[in-house]
């Protein structure tokens, strides 16, 4: 046990000094609060820009339509640059009109030009020309406007007074959206595919670039010979162990890290945001148990365990970098393939396709943790999955073992798979 | 107690391909300096990684100090230098002693002490630069050795195996380890090595067993081995000219069964009845001029050509076995 102690040690503490560890957990959770407010942050820029207050309007009805409609459109009139500009024309300038409108238009000057006239007033029709007219939502807050001021215009014929027109007609709606899961409201819809996301991607990151590590550190060994050192003086089994749990702890930490920063940093977010000039967004965090965290804690580590005595036993079975990598292609393939599955899962997280794969110990470890984040898992299949998973480690550690203890100690070329399977066969 | 460092017995080690050991019987006395000589791909590795447990022998059986080779408490009484030597690149020297020491079961500030003791007695640390601080790869490949050799011996272990220590020494390093190798005698150790290099063999060792092709050829100490191949070798030294027509001489096979020519300096093993007194006049009456000309034992390189010769080289299947 002390020999295993020194081993897991020494792989953990070799590697939470490198420079690289230092990097990659301060860049972490900027990059992680990043893939979630930006998404939020787009949200947001969806509701109307300030594209809409730099429009012109053509106003043929001479009723002062075009007036109250660029009140309407400003919202608050004490914010200065907000109202849009009103032209009075007749009918007859207004081509004439349009076309200098166009100009401003092509010119930038303007983003855009709003036609009232008779048919506005008589609630028919209106028209809008600009380089903004594909933005569903400037047109939507264009349109609202429209409609709200042809109201006004209506109640003050039958003889509404301002004050009374005012209130009846502002109806400043923020509309916002909530998923609803078994567990109950679990905050916003967009919010929960963001975080399931991450958490996909930072699963599918972590046994990446933990499972090469591994892989790297054993054939360090096996090159430099320290393995043979190592191996006078603990079993082998001792020694993939020992790695393992040492790595697997450097993976623990940096996630934990990770985790924590970023949640931080998002509780933070407000404060953060407007120092950079952004206006905050309101979103609310999904709301993730102790329970759960633990739950995707414990697939983390059986996923990193899969994987990374698979990675440890090709770095056994090599004698160089670039062999090591052609090696390792199967393992890729396993992995990759499962990334390409996270956004169908995320999309239809209670489909045939998404319960497989998160019973299968291969892709499972990402899997399973997307779709908790994003719906609700039932108990038992949460306990299949884990267990399928844990059968799964102790298998893949079983053969990684066999084929470390032989691979470590041959030189000279590649092994075929059929040599790797006589090894398995050996005693030892 | 035992009087045996190492006892091997009837020990056989197959692999798919072939058999990398073949019932090697082997006894190293308590306090030698033992030679396991042979050409690459022998199995001199392979028996190596059994001792230390490494691997485990298909069949026969191995104690070291009167235990099995299983047994963890053996271990920790044996320091092992791999032929090829590395250590972890990017680690701190002391980092590397200590766990090498840690996984010995030596701790704390117990392996600090012995540490500070080997970085100065081997000059890795003076007043001006305490190399213990920089990282493996910041040293010089002769210091590396250095380090690694510290690695082996840190535990102060009872039993040394030294896997072609030789081989990529620079000859200060080489003169450093023969004085540990005497030293660690005098103390009472016993030093195993596997050498291919018969003469540094000679100069060292106390007994030695030369094997070929997985199997022993021949073991004993060796002034015995010597005694046993016989005073038939003659030493002959020349001077200058008449090279030619000695070359002609040693071609006789009446007089001369094989001659280790390396240029002014020949050891000629008589043919069988044949008189070196004969061989001396008919040097001398070629015209020669002979600085040298002594009955000598012969040298094991002589003895093991004659025993393994060359299809006693065959390519193992780890290339270093």
């Amino acid at each position: 046990m002390a020999k295993l102690w020194t081993i897991i040690k020494r792989e953990y503490l070799e590697r939470v000094r490198s420079k690289w560890f230092l990097i990659a957990t301060f860049f972490g959770p900027i990059f992680f609060s990043a893939i979630i407010i930006v998404p939020a942050w787009m949200a947001a820029r969806s509701k109307a820009t300030s594209d809409v207050y730099n429009t012109t309007i053509l106003d043929a009805t001479n009723t002062g339509f075009g007036h109250r409609l660029a009140v309407n459109i400003a919202g608050d009139t004490t914010i200065p640059g907000r109202m849009p500009i009103v032209k009075l024309v007749t009918p007859d300038e207004l081509t004439q009109a349009e076309s200098t409108a166009t100009h401003e238009v092509m010119r930038k000057l303007r983003t855009g030009y709003i036609v009232v006239n008779e048919q506005t007033l008589a609630g028919e029709s209106a028209r809008y020309a600009g380089s903004n007219a594909t933005s569903i939502a400037d047109m939507a807050q264009v349109k609202n406007a429209i409609r709200n001021t042809i109201l006004a215009s209506r109640l003050e014929k039958v003889g509404l007074d301002n004050e009374k027109m005012k209130q009846l007609t502002f109806i400043p709606l923020d509309f916002s959206t909530e998923r609803i899961t078994e567990r109950g409201r679990a905050g916003s819809g967009t919010a929960s595919v963001v975080f399931g996301f991450a958490i996909g991607f930072l699963l599918y990151l972590s046994i990446v670039i933990y499972g090469q590590t591994i892989m790297s550190g054993v054939l360090e060994e096996k090159t430099t010979r320290v393995a043979e050192v190592v191996m006078s003086s603990v079993p082998t089994d001792t020694l993939l162990a020992g790695k393992v749990l040492g790595v697997g702890a450097v993976g623990l930490t940096q996630q934990i890290l990770w985790i924590g920063t970023t949640y931080i940093l998002l509780k933070l977010r407000t404060p953060i945001m407007e120092k950079l000039g952004v206006p905050a967004i309101n979103f609310s965090l999904p709301d993730i148990t102790l329970a759960a965290g633990v739950i995707f804690l414990l697939f983390f580590l059986l996923g990193f365990i899969f994987y990374s005595s698979l990675y440890a036993a090709v770095g056994s079975s090599v004698n160089s970098e670039s062999e090591a990598r052609q090696a390792a292609s199967p393992l890729m393939i396993m992995i990759v393939s499962t990334g390409v599955f996270i956004q169908p899962v995320l999309l239809n997280p209670t489909g045939t396709t998404a319960k497989v794969l998160s019973l299968v110990p291969i892709s499972s470890p990402i899997i399973m943790p997307i779709r908790m984040a994003v719906t609700g898992v039932p108990p038992l299949e949460l306990a299949g999955s884990l267990v399928f998973l844990a059968i799964g480690c102790i298998a893949a550690l079983w053969l990684a073992s066999r084929i470390y203890r032989v691979g470590l100690l041959m030189y000279g070329k590649r092994p075929t798979m059929r040599e790797m399977a006589r090894w398995v066969s050996y005693a030892r | 107690m035992t009087e045996y460092a190492i006892d091997i017995v009837n020990v056989t080690k197959r692999y798919a391909e072939h058999v990398a050991v073949r019932d090697l019987t082997l006894r190293v006395p308590k306090g030698s300096v033992y030679g396991l000589l042979g050409p690459n791909g022998a199995g001199k590795t392979t028996t190596i990684r059994m001792i230390l447990n490494i691997i485990a022998p298909d069949a026969g059986s191995i104690h070291i100090f009167g235990r099995s080779s299983n047994d963890s408490a053996v271990t920790e009484r044996l320091g092992y230098l791999p032929e090829e030597r590395g250590l972890y690149r990017k680690m701190q020297v002391r980092r590397v002693l200590k766990f090498l020491a840690e996984l010995k079961g030596v701790r704390g500030a117990d392996a600090d002490r012995r540490i500070e003791e080997w970085l100065e007695r081997l000059s890795l640390k003076t007043p001006e630069k305490d190399w213990g601080l920089s990282k493996i790869d910041e040293l010089s490949r002769g210091m590396q050795q250095k380090v690694q050799f510290i690695g082996t011996l840190l535990h102060d272990p009872d039993l040394v195996i030294l896997d072609e220590p030789f081989s990529g020494l620079d000859p200060i390093n080489a003169q450093a380890l023969k004085d540990t190798v005497v030293e660690l005698k005098h103390r009472g150790k016993t030093v195993i090595f596997s050498t291919h290099m018969m003469d540094n063999a000679e100069r060292i060792c106390d007994s030695v067993c030369i094997i070929a092709r997985g199997e022993k050829v021949l073991d004993g100490a060796v002034a015995d081995v010597k005694e046993e191949h016989g005073q038939r070798n003659v030493a002959l030294a020349l001077d200058g000219d008449g090279m030619a027509g000695v070359a002609t001489i040693l071609c006789d096979h009446s007089l001369v069964r094989r001659a280790d020519d390396s240029n002014r300096f020949f050891e000629i093993e008589m043919a069988p009845g044949a008189d070196p007194q004969a061989l001396l006049r008919r040097i001398v009456e070629s015209g020669a001029s002979v600085q040298r000309f002594e009955m000598i034992q012969p040298s094991l390189h002589q003895i093991f050509l004659d025993k393994v010769g060359a299809t006693g080289i065959e390519e193992g299947m780890s290339g270093n076995g």
